[in-house]
């Protein structure tokens, strides 16, 4: 019994939704979802470019094939891969399914990258090879591509590292002018911020309060009377307005007499 | 209740307000939207681009207010010129009335700092602070690697054109990072200022009412109220307060457009690292 619960599948224990996010969703999934493109197994061609005579017999690949270290001259980029056949692109190629398309337009591989063989991308005759890359790759989707279209790098690499100082270094000293300038820009203003708002919570309440006696005695000398008029006044616009204008007359008499050396 | 607190100055004319109320309106939708595509593979952004009725359409509304913006920002530019006092041309942007940063700022400005750590008497603000005129400043400054950035995204095949395409990725970055400066800011440090400061607790109506309490001012911008009053043009610009209802209405405005930011700020910080950047 116990052994017969090893063998068998996870218990689900409810039908948890695992295409609602893309990536979980790419992991669980065998096939891409676009069916009438194999991926799974793909019928393998034999590679374009090899070595005649050596990998033929039983063992169709060489044994050192999957170390051959640069594959990007080769016709079939995966030539003699083991199980390449039943793994899945991101599976070895975790840094190229960061991209816009693959993350957030949801494309997979093979609809930018075809289907098998998959050319290496120096192969002179290779849909990636700049010359044609435009029409051949993004043309698929944006028409009118062009060849500067076509340079815009798909897998964009991460700007923060070191390594894109040397592959694309505008993209990475733009990326950290623009950190530092926004990084600047809080050091500054977030600690002053904080600060404001702590030394306001210090001003003595008091201190202000009789500040604000000290002058309103001394501007206006009977409040309550314009109290009184301000609660009249509610809501109603013209006799609001007309109120207005003879408190702000007021306001400028009380004023000159104050300072009587002031001319108004 | 002292009788003075009810007179308050004028501050911001009624273009000014409007100018002001489009481009509120204008950044939520572009930071909702945005982030909403941003944070797509997040269940908090798929939510967010359900309001705009998907992902795909969530960029067809960002380049439609982009674009809308970018004509916000060149109907304001004409505001300024048309504004500007051409007569006394040259020294009248050095009117302390102006916006323009002046050198008197960035002493104020140390003077402040000074303030809060009890060093130095609090300055003196005219009618702009220091930190006004960079909040004022710095929407031209976003508005333009923003608007500059995004126009080359929204038509990458004419963009193009004009560019190399790996303009594009830089274009991109550059994008995606002042976007996130420009939100962050607004929703921290200039709701923090205009929000929770104890002066303004529970909200600063002036943006929305046009005018500031005088009590208040007489603190917070003491030489801006001693211009006026020494030159005796103060009572050009005292009004008194609006109706409570108008000013019921503007706090919800206020604490509607505060709600949307906070909620787009604390979504994106909670699933910050949940995206693939
Ligand atoms: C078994 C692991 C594996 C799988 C699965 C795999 N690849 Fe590869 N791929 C490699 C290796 C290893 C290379 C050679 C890397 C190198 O040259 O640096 C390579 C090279 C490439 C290249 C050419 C790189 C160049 O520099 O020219 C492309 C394009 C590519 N793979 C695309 C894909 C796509 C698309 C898929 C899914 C259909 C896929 N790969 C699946 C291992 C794999
Ligand atoms: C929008 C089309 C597109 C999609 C989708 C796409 N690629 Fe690519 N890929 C390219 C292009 C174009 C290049 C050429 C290299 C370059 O300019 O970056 C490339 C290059 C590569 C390379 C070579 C190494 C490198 O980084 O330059 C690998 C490996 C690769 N892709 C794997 C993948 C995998 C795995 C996926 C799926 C997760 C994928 N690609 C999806 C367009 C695409
Ligand atoms: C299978 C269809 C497909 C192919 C092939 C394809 N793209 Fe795309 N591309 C898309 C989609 C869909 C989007 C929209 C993504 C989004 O809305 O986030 C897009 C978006 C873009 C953008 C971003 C535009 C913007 O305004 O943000 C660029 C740049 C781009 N693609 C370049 C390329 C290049 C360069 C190639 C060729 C190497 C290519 N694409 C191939 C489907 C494709």
């Amino acid at each position: 019994m116990l052994i017969f619960l090893l063998i068998l599948p996870d218990l689900l224990t409810a039908q948890e939704e695992i295409a609602s996010s893309i990536r979980r969703y790419k992991e669980r999934e065998v096939s891409t979802g676009f069916y009438e493109e194999y991926e799974v197994r793909p019928q393998r061609q034999r590679p374009l470019l090899g070595v005649p005579g050596i990998s033929r017999g039983i063992f169709p690949y060489s044994p050192s094939a999957a170390r051959v270290r640069n594959r990007s001259r080769l016709a079939d980029s995966h030539w003699g891969l083991k199980f390449y056949e039943r793994r899945r692109c991101e599976e070895c190629h975790i840094r190229e399914t960061k991209d816009l398309h693959t993350v957030r337009a949801n494309l997979t591989c093979r609809q930018c990258h075809g289907l098998e063989p998959i050319a290496g991308l120096k192969h002179y005759y290779s849909p990636y090879n700049p010359i044609r890359r435009h029409a051949y790759v993004c043309a698929k989707c944006h028409e009118g591509a062009s060849v500067s279209f076509a340079s815009y790098l798909v897998h964009t690499p991460n700007p923060a590292l070191l390594s894109t100082q040397k592959s694309f270094p505008i993209l990475f000293y733009l990326f950290w002018i623009m950190i530092a300038v926004a990084a600047g820009t809080f050091a500054l203003f977030l600690p002053l911020t904080v600060l404001w708002g702590f030394r306001e919570l210090f001003i003595k309440k008091e201190k202000v309060k009789e500040e604000i006696e000290e002058e309103s005695e001394k501007v206006i000398e009977e409040p309550e009377e314009v109290i009184e008029e301000i609660g009249e006044e509610g809501e109603g616009e013209g006799e609001g307005k007309r109120i207005k204008t003879r408190k702000i007359q007021k306001y400028k008499r009380r004023r000159s007499k104050d300072e009587p050396g002031r001319q108004v | 209740m002292n009788p003075e607190g009810r007179y308050r100055i004028r501050r911001f004319s009624l273009t000014q307000r409007i100018f002001h109320l489009l481009l509120i309106l204008c950044f939520l939708t572009q930071g909702a939207t945005g982030l909403a595509r941003l944070y797509i593979e997040t269940n908090w952004g798929r939510s967010l681009a359900w309001i705009f009725s998907g992902y795909e359409s969530c960029r067809t509304i960002h380049i439609i207010v982009g674009i809308l913006m970018i004509l916000g920002l060149l109907v304001h530019g004409c505001y300024i010129l048309y504004k500007l006092n051409w007569r006394r041309f040259p020294f009248s942007l050095l009117n302390p009335d102006s916006i323009l940063p002046h050198p008197r700022d960035i002493k104020q400005f140390f003077q402040h700092i000074g303030w809060f750590l009890g060093l130095a008497k609090a300055p003196r603000f005219e009618r702009w602070n220091y930190f006004e005129k960079f909040d004022y400043w710095a929407v031209f400054w976003g508005m333009f690697i923003l608007g500059g950035t995004g126009l080359l995204l929204a038509f990458p095949l004419t963009a193009s054109r004009l560019i190399p395409g790996w303009g594009l990725n830089v274009a991109f970055w550059a994008h995606r990072i002042e976007a996130l400066l420009a939100l962050c800011h607004v929703f921290i440090i200039h709701f923090f200022i205009g929000h929770l400061r104890r002066q303004n607790f529970p909200m600063d109506r002036s943006m929305f009412e046009g005018s500031v309490d005088l009590t208040a001012a007489r603190h917070e911008k003491s030489a801006w109220v001693t211009r006026l009053e020494e030159t005796d043009s103060l009572e050009e610009f005292l009004v008194l307060e609006v109706s409570s209802t108008r000013q019921a209405f503007f706090y919800f405005l206020g604490y509607i457009f505060l709600a949307a930011g906070v909620y787009l700020l604390i979504g994106g910080l909670l699933n910050i690292f949940k995206i693939t950047w």
